[in-house]
């Protein structure tokens, strides 16, 4: 029972890192309507800006913090004018784009490995790790805790951003119709590149997070996977949905890991993401665009 | 007793809160040319889907030269013989004329994947064929100079065209053409018209033909049916539907004085 | 010739097998695909495992990896190819990182990711070439026919084509099936190339590089799979002092085509006398003002 508890507990706590990805890869789909495989590359990028800033200010994780998300938004922004925005002004193909952001991760994780070397880094430990007692019942980490307090605020930050302000309520527009939107007389590239700047941001924090946890290296942007299945599960293009997605993800990880065995940990994670796709591609929350026929 | 190819009993469709199609009910006969009208969202195209099996109907049925074809698949239903256009034109924009033409034309000269892979067999002879009775098509809508240019890039008239000419190759009995002239000027509707008179007469065709442009409706089909909020409004022929005053409430909206 | 360049050609070639399957599926039958490395896997260890441990000889046991690839394609293929666009590249994603991770998971089959040894090297440059022609005169036929238009109308226009009388789930299902029997047979091949396998030589790696050399070499061209493919084993080769660069450069490319020349190298054209007369006839007065729509 207290390893029940405890894996409950894990889960959850990286379900909420997995979501603060989960939700800026789905906030991306839900406006331009395709897949970044480069968001991870951002996730990364938030990483590396953390580890070198901890270095150069003595352990400061604030001032750390801030300069990692705020380098990983700017960077989301950089990496859509320029890969992206060619593209889609040319032809509305997201296969296109697709292709693009498979080749913008690549770009990413490997101009990490030429310039800083590809070997893992454990960041200082500016984030407690030390055992918290829950309720009596359990013992978990204080890391488990912050993160997903953290992943709390973030993404309570983004709801109020979304529902109070007038570019949340823009986003939310171009969410149903982009086109529209900028007829509406929206500043579509504007808007995009807010967009990819909160994205990019959201990453940043889960990486921070993800790399204490499993310490920093260029293709930690590859757990980005899991980021996507869960979106998928919860539904593309839906932010409650990426949320709840990754809450599951994380619960169904742990769980396996804890009960099961560790090696069959990423098999249930895409027996998940197959599962979903078959019984309900649409996910939980998802929106399904009808055709005109 | 007249022979009839089509019969749609009762039709019903919702989409949502919406009614699109209500009730529809009316019969073509074999061999004639109708019209089928109404304002913008009366749900023309919709019955189009219905009959094609694009949509299942929520109710009613779609009586096929006797068959109730409801709630077959559209492969099924084309394969017995009903082809159609789109409002919004359904080319493949990346391959030439003649290979649009050609994609359905494969459809009554099948061979099987072994001689598809090995050109051994059927392959000569059938590929033979498709290509002359494609290229033939091509001619009877003169379309034949443009045969090797990719549809794509053809003008919005001649897409048009090969739209038609690319559902005859089905070799259909019943044609049901959507918005054939939409777009079109003054000079290439008289064109179209001329076009979709002769392939009547020339395919033996039943064929079923929305529109907006009246001058198509009014010079070609004898039958025509008018539709508003998913309704019938009105049936018969051009001079009765001329002086139908809900017809003239549908599309004007306001009321008529004799 | 010298072994080495030997080696480079029997790789083109072996490869080139492989993106002829993911260009019918992707080129001409327009589904995207990020996981087909998982099919080339399963033709690897088949035909390892039939030669090494039952003795099969070498013919039987690639035909016979080609023919289960084929229809473990064609098992995945029934229930997915329902999904559209990017959810089928994502469902592809997770089938092929879950093949790979069977593989090194169950270890008393497979060896897991110690690594499957003492394969044969049955794949010298007669076979490799051998088959490579055999194959590709047989993918040329195909698309040079009923087949060929009707996966391309599925690619353009489902819609259209099922209201020209095809049943597109079927031809959808068929161009998976097909293009798992190449992949099949290229891993088969490796298998008696490379004489030693690992589960890692068929991650997400391999599989967008399948991908991505039929997006240069032009979607819908079966020859500019094939040039792509060689282009990429040349560049591969020529970078290997620097190594580390070459993934930066491969990422960069993909980004580059993508905003540059996204229709790749050979767009939907073959190399024949289309091309030729094309490329240096005039054109005629009433084409002058073509216009592309």
């Amino acid at each position: 029972m207290e390893t029940l508890l405890q894996q409950v507990i894990n889960g959850l706590s990286l379900g909420s890192v997995y979501a603060l990805i989960a939700v800026g890869y789905s906030l991306v789909y839900s406006i331009l309507l395709f897949s970044n495989f480069a968001h991870g590359g951002f996730l990364v990028i938030g990483g590396y800006i953390c580890y070198y800033t901890l270095a150069a200010v003595g352990n400061n994780i604030w001032i750390a913090s801030l300069l990692a998300l705020l380098g990983a938004g700017v960077s989301a922004v950089v990496v859509e004018r320029v890969a992206y925005k060619p593209i889609r002004e040319r032809t509305n193909v997201t296969l296109y784009l697709l292709i693009a952001s498979m080749g913008m991760s690549i770009v990413i994780e490997n101009i990490f490995v030429v310039t800083v070397g590809g070997r893992f880094r454990a960041l200082p430990p500016v984030i407690p790790t030390n055992p918290v007692n829950v309720f009596g019942m359990a013992t978990t980490s204080a890391f488990d805790i912050l993160s997903l307090v953290m992943a709390i605020v973030f993404l309570s930050g983004l709801q109020l951003f979304l529902s109070k302000t007038k570019w949340g309520l823009a986003i939310r527009a171009a969410s149903y119709d982009l086109r529209t939107a900028g007829l509406m007389g929206v500043n579509v590239n504007k808007l995009i590149s807010i967009v990819f700047f909160v994205a990019g941001l959201l990453a940043a924090v889960g990486g921070i997070f993800l790399s204490v946890r499993y310490t920093l290296y260029p293709q930690l942007g590859l757990i980005t996977i899991k980021a996507f299945v869960a979106a998928v599960i919860g539904g593309l293009g839906s932010l409650p949905g990426a949320v709840v997605g990754s809450l599951i993800l994380g619960l169904a990880e742990m769980l396996t890991a804890g009960f099961i065995s560790s090696q069959m940990r990423d098999i249930v994670v895409f027996g998940l993401l197959v599962l979903t796709l078959l019984w309900r591609p649409t996910g939980l929350f998802g929106k399904h665009v009808a055709e005109k026929i | 007793m007249a022979d009839i190819i089509l019969k749609l009993n009762n039709l019903n469709k919702h989409f949502g809160g919406v009614h699109a199609v209500q009730d529809i009910s009316f019969t073509l006969e074999r061999g004639e040319l109708a019209g089928l009208i109404g304002p913008n969202g009366a749900g023309k195209t919709t019955v189009f889907n219905l009959i094609t099996g694009v949509y299942s109907p929520d109710s009613g049925q779609i009586l096929y030269k006797g068959e109730d074809i409801a709630s077959r698949k559209t492969y099924e239903i084309v394969a017995k013989g009903i082809a159609r256009t789109f409002q919004n034109l359904r080319l493949f924009p990346r391959s030439t004329a003649l290979e649009n033409v050609m994609t359905a034309c494969q459809q009554h000269f099948r061979y099987n994947f072994f001689e598809a892979i090995s050109h051994l067999g059927r392959w000569n002879s059938h590929e033979r064929k498709i290509r002359e009775m494609s290229l033939d098509l091509l001619d009877r809508v003169n379309l034949l100079p443009v045969a090797e240019q990719a549809a794509g890039t053809l003008p919005y008239g001649h897409q048009r065209r090969l739209e038609i000419a690319r559902a005859l190759a089905l070799q259909p009995e019943l044609l049901l053409l959507d918005e054939p002239a939409a777009g079109m000027n003054p000079e290439e509707v008289h064109v179209l018209n001329e076009l979709i008179r002769k392939i009547h007469r020339d395919f033996n065709l039943t064929t079923l033909v929305i529109e907006h442009h009246m001058e198509v409706i009014m010079e070609i089909c004898p039958h025509i049916i008018c539709m508003n909020f998913g309704a019938l409004i009105a049936e018969g022929d051009p001079d009765h539907i001329q002086k139908n005053p809900e017809i003239l409430k549908a599309y004007l909206g306001e009321e008529v004085e004799d | 010739m010298s072994g080495y360049l030997e080696g480079i050609i029997i790789l083109i070639c072996i490869n080139s097998i492989a993106a002829m399957g993911v260009s019918l599926l992707t080129g001409f039958t327009g589904i995207f695909t990020l996981g087909h490395a998982g099919y080339m896997a399963i033709g690897a260890y088949t035909a390892a495992i039939l030669t090494v441990r039952h003795h099969v000889p070498w013919l039987v046991a690639v035909l016979a990896a080609g023919t289960l690839a084929m229809i473990i394609a064609y098992m995945i293929g029934v229930p997915t190819l329902k999904l559209m666009g990017d959810y089928f590249a994502i469902a592809s994603i997770g089938l092929g990182e879950t093949i790979r991770l069977i593989l090194e998971n169950w270890q008393s089959f497979t060896r897991g990711a110690r690594g499957f040894p003492g394969i044969s090297n049955f794949t010298t440059l007669p076979v490799a070439a051998g088959f490579f022609l055999a194959m590709l005169i047989l993918m040329r036929f195909l698309i040079n026919g009923n087949y060929g238009r009707a996966f391309k109308a599925c690619r353009d226009d489902f819609v259209a084509a099922s209201l020209l009388g095809f049943k597109t789930a079927h031809y959808r299902v068929l161009s998976l099936a097909i293009s798992g029997f190449y992949c099949g047979i290229a891993g088969g091949l490796m298998a008696g190339f490379l004489t030693y396998l690992q589960p890692v030589m068929f991650d997400m790696q391999k599989s967008t590089e399948l991908t991505a050399v039929v997006v240069f070499g032009g979607l819908g061209s079966l020859s500019g799979s094939i040039i792509g493919t060689v282009v990429i084993g040349v560049v591969t080769e020529v970078f290997r002092p620097i190594s580390q660069y070459r993934m930066l450069i491969y990422g960069a490319i993909m980004v580059i085509i993508m905003v540059a020349r996204p229709e790749g190298i050979m767009g939907q054209h073959e190399i024949g006398p289309k091309l030729a007369r094309s490329l240096f006839a005039r054109k005629p007065a009433n084409e002058r003002d073509g216009n592309h729509g």
